[in-house]
């Protein structure tokens, strides 16, 4: 009985669906007339009980539906997989011409002898500008999301926060500071060591960045945010972020602008400012995230 | 075929780390373990495209004058991953930024009651 | 050599089958924080050491602190002072 007329409606929709709407009674157009619904309108309970079996039946047929997918995706990809060029051979296709030219005429034509910062940098520079843009946005788009300010925080909040600071500043970590005093100054000159010699061994903007990054995270979170404040506020953070976007941009403006289309290339320690200019991006997009995941601010 | 696994291990390692990742994404309930599945996922798509530019007997790509012709592994794969780790990195901030986001409103990360929460609320 | 790389891969597959597995959520962010060491550990096997240092920075340090900083944020450490 219920199947039927379940059936019937099933029916009754597609019909109306094809049909499409009623023509207008008059010719004037886009004149809003409240029609009568065309099914009656559930009543609240009803639609509640409805929505709930919708979930249950959902969370019921979703595990089976994705270990399905799950099991079917890994069994073609293993395929594939094993049948794949053998691992480590150097005539595999991957190793074309185009690396060899990289290894070969990179030293001479961009002046840096990693083939992989040379190729980042100044081969495929556009690649990282454009990433460099992706790390400007998420700074941008987590600061939307979790940045501080009157419309997101209530006076509970700020209490906690300020009884948080108390507390933190009372029983600070000895071993933090301590431990903190001694390898800060490390991880400094290590970033800053990785940063500037990208070009002749391991390392570059990027890495140097990151690790330039998780010095000031290690020396935030031992000295706390006011010391923090003393070498980076919120203008300096933000005007150093822009100003390693818009040097990248100017220099790699400048690079294609000189050097391109079989000119020769006069400006030969480019690599080493637009490796900085990276590393200052990088550096600024790891602490801020940290400032504003813990604080809220930076 | 034991041949080929073990000659193929990255490529094989990548594929299981895949599965285990994307299994998680759409079986764990804990929005936290969904997006750790994710960063499983992200490795496991780095592992394959590095261990392909790496050649037997190879040394890293760092042109220099050392005396002899040595043999060097394939830079590009390297300088692809290098730059893929930094956006997983943002990826991963920002949907922990979001996941804060939504604990701050319905005080819940579980995804069964985060929906029935959404559900009661639209109502 | 070879034997240190069967190690590790089997090593990272455990540690990536394991870590969504842990109840709590803090031991599932130090699995994961020593899957990305082994990670980097192969990449330096790999012979891209660029990889190996920005692996170790970002996924053994950067992601685990934003990590545990969620965790704080949305009351899941037990043991600190907040609870």
């Amino acid at each position: 009985m219920n199947n039927s007329s379940e059936k019937q409606n099933w029916r009754k929709r597609i019909v109306s669906w094809v049909d499409g709407d009623r023509e207008p009674k008059d010719q004037t157009l886009f004149v809003m007339e409240r029609r009568q619904p065309r099914f009656p309108r559930p009543s609240e309970e009803e639609r509640e009980k409805r929505e709930k079996s919708h979930l249950k039946k959902f969370f019921n047929w979703y595990p089976i539906a994705a270990t399905i997918i799950c099991v079917s995706l890994i069994g073609i990809l293993m395929a594939a997989a094993l049948s794949m060029p053998t691992f480590g051979q150097a005539d595999n296709p991957i190793n074309n011409e185009v690396s060899e030219h990289y290894l070969e005429h990179g030293e001479e034509e961009t002046g840096s002898a990693n083939a992989v910062t040379a190729m980042i940098l100044s081969y495929r520079g556009f690649d990282t500008l454009g990433e460099s843009c992706v790390l400007f946005l998420a700074v941008v788009s987590v600061m939307m999301l979790l940045l501080r300010d009157e419309k997101n925080t209530d006076e509970h909040d700020l209490q906690k926060m300020r009884s948080e600071d108390i507390i933190a500043e009372e029983h600070h970590d000895i071993i933090l500071k301590q431990a903190a005093r001694f390898l800060v100054p490390c991880i400094f000159l290590f970033a800053i060591y990785v940063l500037l010699n990208g070009e002749t061994s391991p390392g570059g903007g990027f890495s140097g960045g990151t690790i330039l990054g998780a010095g000031l995270i290690l020396f935030s979170s031992a000295y706390g945010p006011g010391n923090m404040r003393m070498i980076l506020t919120y203008e300096t953070y933000s005007a150093v972020r822009t100003f390693g976007l818009v040097l990248y941009i100017t220099l790699y403006g400048a690079y294609i602008f000189i050097g391109a289309n079989n000119l020769p290339n006069y400006l030969e320690g480019m690599t080493l400012l637009i490796d900085l200019a990276v590393g200052l991006v990088v550096a600024c997009t790891v602490y801020g995230f940290y400032a504003m995941f813990a604080r809220g601010e930076i | 075929m034991l041949e080929t696994v073990l000659q193929n291990r990255f490529a094989v390692t990548a594929v299981i780390l895949f599965g285990i990742g994307f299994t998680n994404l759409l079986l764990q309930q804990n929005l936290l373990k969904k997006v750790v599945g994710f960063n499983i996922m992200d490795s496991a798509v780095f592992l394959l495209l590095a261990s392909l530019g790496y050649i037997e007997g190879g040394i890293a790509p760092i042109v220099g004058d050392r005396g002899f012709d040595p043999l060097y592994i394939n830079p590009i794969p390297s300088g692809l991953v290098l730059t893929g780790i930094v956006v997983s990195v943002s990826i991963t901030a920002f949907s922990l930024a979001l996941i804060q986001r939504i604990y701050r409103h319905y005080g819940t990360i579980e995804l069964r009651e985060l929906l029935e929460r959404a559900k009661k609320e639209e109502d | 050599m070879i034997i240190l790389e069967y190690f590790l891969l089997a090593g990272i597959i455990m540690c990536a089958a394991a870590a969504p597995l842990c109840k709590r959520l803090l031991s599932m962010v130090i699995v994961y924080m020593a899957f990305s060491l082994l990670m980097a550990v192969l990449w330096s096997l790999l012979q891209s050491p660029d990889l190996a240092i920005t692996e170790a920075a970002v996924g053994a340090g950067v992601t685990s602190i934003l990590f545990f900083l969620t965790l704080k944020k949305i009351h899941a450490l037990k043991g600190t002072r907040d609870e």
